[in-house]
């Protein structure tokens, strides 16, 4: 690895990592459904971006696209099932408290 | 020629949704039954090299690459085998048409997901199938969509989401690592380098994605949440094959083809695998809920297989690799009893229940011989691949292991023999009058099942040398 990389692998490897704090962060934080799963979206840019970056710095761009477009969709079909797990769930208990998620227990 | 495995599935539930609904919703159950047992027939019926003779036609559009081995074959028998079973349970316990012909859909989406994931060579493709399996999975769950099915999917899916996560961070740094995806190129990477901390770091984030989504012990939390509130027939995919596939499988792939064994992982993985087996019995004890008492012995028997794995001797992935067939066989035969015993019943709760021995005769001798061969009673199938993964442990000098895998399978004879007390035996409970056998077609379920299981069994050397030995060698 020449000079240049190198800094630019830590640059981006100091942003990726402070982001996932962030969503891990988020996660952790909150009772709210909806933003437990922003967090978790926080989180998988994260991963997205050190794709981005292991393909740049290895000279593999063209498989690291391929994977991140891959990844995305992947990403939103998962997100509409969570999204629609969460609308029933507000239906139900009018709220989407994670502390009033606690019917199954043992 | 493999890919037909990936491809029949997902063109058959393309096409049955296209199609007119009057036509389909008759023809769902036929055509994925059909699929299953002709993949259960190809992979019983055909030698390796009949898979390798013909061109894949995917290759020159998908570039993706699969390839079989006898690790594959095993997991593909098992994989038709727990899906032919889902799909006759659906058909009997889900009354509404519509939600049994979506629930064959999404059985067939997990059959094509499952078997992908048997078949192929990189961590990304090995990444999509897996959350193909799982999305399927969270809906299954949910299928019934009340308050306590919705809570278990949503608790499923987050930790789900968290396993991902970690995944790919472990495959973006295995790029980065080695330049590519591909079981080979990784592997060629880690062993020319020796593994620095980065390689570490990745390893670990893999293993600990690959512990949550099997439900291994620190994890297992979401386990019994999600079968304890998911449809009966679900259940019996989720806890027969899906928590196996990367609990079992997948690990065995990983540590014989991409990051090869060190002592700090046998370690790890031993000690995980022996911490599974302790948690989930002694958790499975003080259950009143039949299919919550089951997923906890899901989490117990999984361990087993990951204690085998850490052992990583030929004669341990040989073990490890019987006692996923025998699971997922005996596993399936008791939540298919859980189904019946909900149908009948209309309860899970075993305090409710009692007495059923004489009104449901074949149920309680297929309930005692899938409990029994969890526990390793000798003539049946369970007692013969917990025999050679504990044979192994003490080959490869862990006597301590193999007393603690012994132990806890004296706790599983444990809470086999209360549950049967609880649900067969005795005065027969209030309200329970009207208890039959639950249908023909879930009473020949169960009596195939059990039979195998007892087959299995009996026929124990056919087996070990026909499918568990190439295993062990194409491992080593």
């Amino acid at each position: 690895m020449s000079v240049e990389p190198l800094q630019l692998f830590w640059y981006f490897g100091i942003f990726i990592i402070l982001i996932s704090i962030c969503g891990v962060y988020c996660i952790l934080a909150t009772f709210n459904l909806i933003r437990a799963l922003i967090g978790f979206e926080i989180l998988v840019k994260a991963a997205t971006l050190l794709i981005i970056l292991a393909g740049y710095l290895t000279g593999n761009q063209a498989l690291a696209q391929a994977l991140v477009i891959t990844l995305i969709v992947i990403e939103v079909v998962m997100m509409v099932v969570a999204g629609g797990i969460v609308l029933w769930l507000y239906r139900y208990n009018q709220t989407i408290d994670t502390r009033k998620l606690s019917n199954l227990k043992g | 020629m493999v890919s037909l495995f990936i491809l029949a599935p997902f063109a058959a539930a393309l096409i049955l949704n296209l199609l007119p609904k009057a036509l389909t919703h008759r023809l769902a159950f036929w055509v994925a039954a059909g699929l299953a047992l002709a993949q259960a027939a190809l992979v019983a019926f055909h030698p390796l090299l009949f898979w390798s003779a013909y061109p894949d036609p995917l290759g020159p559009f998908f570039n993706l690459q699969f390839s079989l081995d006898g690790l594959s074959l095993v997991t593909l028998l098992s994989i038709a085998i727990v899906v032919l079973a889902t799909l006759v349970a659906g058909r009997y316990t889900i009354t509404e048409e519509s939600k049994r012909f979506n629930f064959t859909n999404l059985v067939l989406i997990t059959l094509m997901g499952m078997n992908a994931v048997a078949m192929t060579t990189d961590l990304f493709s090995l990444y999509v199938f897996l959350e193909v399996c799982a999305i399927a999975l969270f809906i299954l769950i949910a299928l019934k969509k009340d308050k306590l099915a919705l809570e278990g999917a949503f608790k499923y899916l987050i930790l789900s989401a968290i396993a991902t996560v970690l995944m790919l961070f472990s495959i973006a740094l295995f790029l980065l690592l080695s330049g590519g995806v591909s079981f080979s190129v990784i592997y060629g990477a880690l062993s020319g380098s020796g593994g620095g901390f980065l390689a570490k770091l990745a390893m670990g984030l893999f293993l600990c994605g690959l512990f949550i989504k099997a439900g291994l012990a620190p994890f297992h939390a979401w386990l019994p949440d999600a079968h304890s509130s998911a449809p009966s027939a679900a259940s019996v995919l989720l806890s027969g094959m899906v928590t196996k596939i990367p609990g079992a499988y997948i690990l065995m792939r990983l540590v014989t083809s991409v990051f090869p064994l060190n002592p700090q992982m046998q370690n790890l993985l031993m000690f995980v695998g022996v911490f599974s087996i302790i948690i989930g019995a002694q958790g499975a004890f003080y259950q009143h809920n039949f299919k919550r008492m089951l997923a906890y012995s899901s989490v117990s028997q999984v361990g087993y297989i990951v204690l085998a794995l850490g052992c990583g001797t030929p004669l341990a992935f040989a073990g490890a690799a019987f006692h996923l067939f025998n699971d997922a066989i005996s596993k399936t035969l008791l939540f298919v009893n859980a189904c019946c015993l909900e149908k009948e019943t209309g309860t899970v709760d075993m305090d409710k229940m009692g007495g059923l021995g004489q009104r449901m005769p074949i149920t309680n001798f297929s309930c005692l011989v899938g409990a029994f061969s969890a526990a390793g009673l000798p003539p049946l199938a369970g007692f013969w691949s917990k025999f050679i993964i504990i044979l192994a442990l003490m080959q490869a000098g862990k006597p301590v292991y193999a007393t603690v895998a012994i132990l806890a399978s004296i706790l599983t004879l444990g809470y086999a023999l209360v549950m049967q007390r609880k649900i067969f035996f005795g005065g027969l409970a209030d309200g329970l009058q009207q208890a039959k056998e639950a249908g023909i077609g879930l009473v020949l379920l169960e009596s195939a099942l059990a039979l195998v299981v007892i087959a299995v069994g009996i026929g124990f050397a056919f087996m070990y040398n026909n499918f568990m030995l190439p295993v062990g060698e194409i491992v080593f």
